[in-house]
């Protein structure tokens, strides 16, 4: 609803721009877009210049004779509209435009990228009750589509958006499960762990190695990533000033902690033994080479493979109950073992993890419509993925890692290709 | 303490000078609008005092936001003035206690939590007076609350601890419960009559 009067509101900014009465302002906006070629882009000053010109221009639409007798909202439409027009013009000069930038959104991504491979709930102590699968997917869904707009306050209202979908969570845990309001000592390890799983690519590479989406020999690397800091950075820096106040200030405050939280942290910064985390993390590197190693990428699995192929879904829903007891991101949590059929797929015989998949996917209920998971759109539906977990078996886990393998050959990754295809034409 | 300020919402940073649609009610001296944060160890019951505050308010035309760490709420004063509290709540955790300053950052009042029946959690509280008065805004209204003041039998902080304590430190103190509702008004009234007017001009 939001978004479609949002774009009524700027396509009457566009029409206002439009009449010839509005040229002086038209004109000031393109000349100072131009202006900016002039000069080497230097994120510090670029964000002062394009403040200043939104306050000036703010007194400029104030006086003007087209807004003379407009309402506050059309006011403030109209400076929605200008921010909305000049950070697009402008997006590809101010986004991410400084190497330090750069290093940084890959530091951070790299970081979340091992992280991603083992860490859990219990880790940040999030209680069980707060652990709501259909929550934190539409949490994470809010938050990736970030990249998908360029505007600052477009970029801000998945954050907020994201953190609104906690919110409720956190609100009817306590009205219906009796968990004392724990306020932000809840949402921010849940903001936490839904950031790490929404931002990395990772996830997706391992999700399709399973789903075998990739494209025969197409070589590229999942072009789709998080960039948290610079996303944050452009949201602080561009949007207008007076607008960035109050809740929308609180929850941008939040992700910009939870950054800097990912950046610092380490084995104290989780409930977990300082030599866990330690191999975990090595763990996690070696696995994440992979990509490297054998340049095997992916097709853009995110609209096709998960929403219809079942197999990955249903196996995911299995895997949650079999290896992390209780946390709510099994696919996210099945790399190990599903490297570990790809390194040796034995021919003829179906691997303990493929029949755990296979199996799962005739069990699970959801099995007929895997929409359903990433389609919820009502987060009061409370979905209970916990029910029948059952506690952690470590030693499976563990012995999940001893198995991941360094490296895995083009020529294993095909044939695993043909099996796997070969298996669902079975099922 | 900056009470006799004559510039107050520069301690609360962006909030100075707002006048837009979005923000109907534009802070005057009439019409103050503050940053609140609330900082305390975890498990000493911060979001329970101000949810019980913003759902004890029944001002039908006061605009309210309640979420489960970021909620707002409007009071009048018997002179007339009205005070925009925006809560900002922190994870008490020690392992986000660096992350503190982004939260302060800018804020005019900052309300210290801790429980009377935990001496770990009023030591903790020490420490984020000490931390406000190194890098906190100068001018901030701080105010030392002992919670769960409804569990006398278990209490393990003396009363005058926390009241000695506020006073070498120039604060406000109240000993309320979130459970009862007791002092839970009275604690956010006494702030805002502590904070600095914008003088009349």
């Amino acid at each position: 609803m939001e978004t479609q009067s949002q774009t009524v509101a700027f396509d009457s900014f566009l029409q206002r721009m439009r009449n010839p009465a509005s040229l002086d302002l038209v004109r000031s906006i393109k000349s100072f877009i131009v202006s900016f070629s002039f000069y080497a882009p230097n994120p510090e000053n670029d964000a002062k210049r394009i403040q200043d010109f939104f306050s000036t221009m703010e007194a400029a639409i104030r006086d003007h004779p087209l807004w003379a007798s407009c309402t506050d909202e059309e006011f403030d439409n109209a400076l929605e509209g200008l921010e909305k027009y000049v950070m697009t013009k402008l997006h590809s000069r101010t986004f991410a435009s400084s190497a330090e930038d750069v290093k940084m959104d890959q530091e951070i991504s790299e970081k979340i990228c091992l992280l991603q491979t083992f860490l859990r709930p219990q880790h940040l102590d999030i209680p069980a009750v707060l652990q709501n699968e259909a929550s934190w997917l539409l949490a994470e869904k809010e938050l990736k589509k970030i990249n998908a707009f360029k505007a600052p306050r477009e970029k801000l209202l998945c954050i907020m958006n994201c953190c609104r979908v906690i919110n409720n969570l956190l609100l009817n845990a306590s009205f219906s499960e009796d968990h004392v309001l724990g306020g932000a000592d809840d949402f921010l390890p849940v903001l936490i762990y839904v950031t790490i799983k929404a931002s990395s690519p990772c996830s997706d590479l391992f999700l399709s190695l399973i789903k075998v989406q990739w494209v025969f020999g197409c070589i590229y690397h999942e072009a789709n990533p998080p960039q948290l800091h610079s996303n944050l950075k452009f949201i602080q820096s561009y949007r207008r000033e007076q607008k960035l106040v109050s809740e929308a200030a609180y929850y941008l405050t939040n992700l910009v902690s939870v950054k800097s939280f990912i950046l610092d942290l380490n084995a104290k910064s989780l409930s977990i033994e300082e030599i866990e985390f330690e191999e975990s993390m090595q763990a996690a590197r070696l696995v994440n080479r992979v990509p490297q190693v054998t340049s095997i990428t992916l097709d853009n699995i995110s609209t096709s493979g998960r929403q219809t192929d079942p197999g990955p879904s249903a196996a995911t829903h299995k895997r949650k109950t079999n290896i992390n007891g209780g946390s709510n991101y099994p696919y996210m949590e099945a790399e190990a073992g599903e490297l570990t059929i790809i390194d040796k797929p034995a021919p003829g015989r179906i691997s303990p993890l493929l029949a755990d998949m296979l199996a799962s996917n005739k069990m699970s209920p959801n099995n007929d419509n895997p929409k359903d998971k990433y389609s919820s759109d009502n987060e009061e539906t409370p979905s209970t993925p916990n029910a029948d977990a059952v506690s952690t078996p470590r030693e499976k886990a563990e012995e999940l890692w001893s198995s991941v393998p360094l490296k895995i050959g083009l020529q294993e990754l095909l044939q695993t290709r043909h099996y796997l295809v070969f298996l669902e034409s079975k099922n | 303490m900056g009470c006799a300020s004559s510039l107050p919402d520069r301690s609360s940073g962006r909030l100075t000078g707002l006048n837009n649609a979005e923000n109907s009610g534009a802070p005057d001296a009439k019409n103050l609008r503050v940053k609140l944060v609330l900082l305390g160890d975890s498990g000493v019951g911060k979001s329970c005092i101000v949810l019980r505050f913003v759902r004890g308010q029944f001002d039908p035309t006061s605009k309210v936001t309640v979420g489960a760490s970021f909620l707002s709420q409007t009071i009048a004063l018997q002179d007339s003035t009205t005070v925009k509290f925006e809560i900002w709540d922190t994870a008490g955790q020690e392992r986000y206690a660096a992350l503190a300053p982004l939260y302060y950052r800018g804020a005019g009042v900052a309300v210290i939590v801790y429980d009377i029946t935990s001496p770990e959690s009023f030591t903790k509280a020490q420490y984020w007076v000490k931390e406000l008065q190194k890098h906190g805004s100068p001018d901030i209204v701080m105010a030392l609350v002992g919670n769960k003041a409804d569990l006398q039998e278990k209490r393990e902080v003396p009363v005058q601890d926390g009241k000695d304590y506020a006073e070498k430190n120039g604060m406000f103190f109240i000993e309320t419960s979130a459970k009862t509702a007791d002092n839970i008004n009275q604690l956010f009234e006494e702030i805002a009559k502590r904070l600095p007017r914008p003088s009349p001009s």
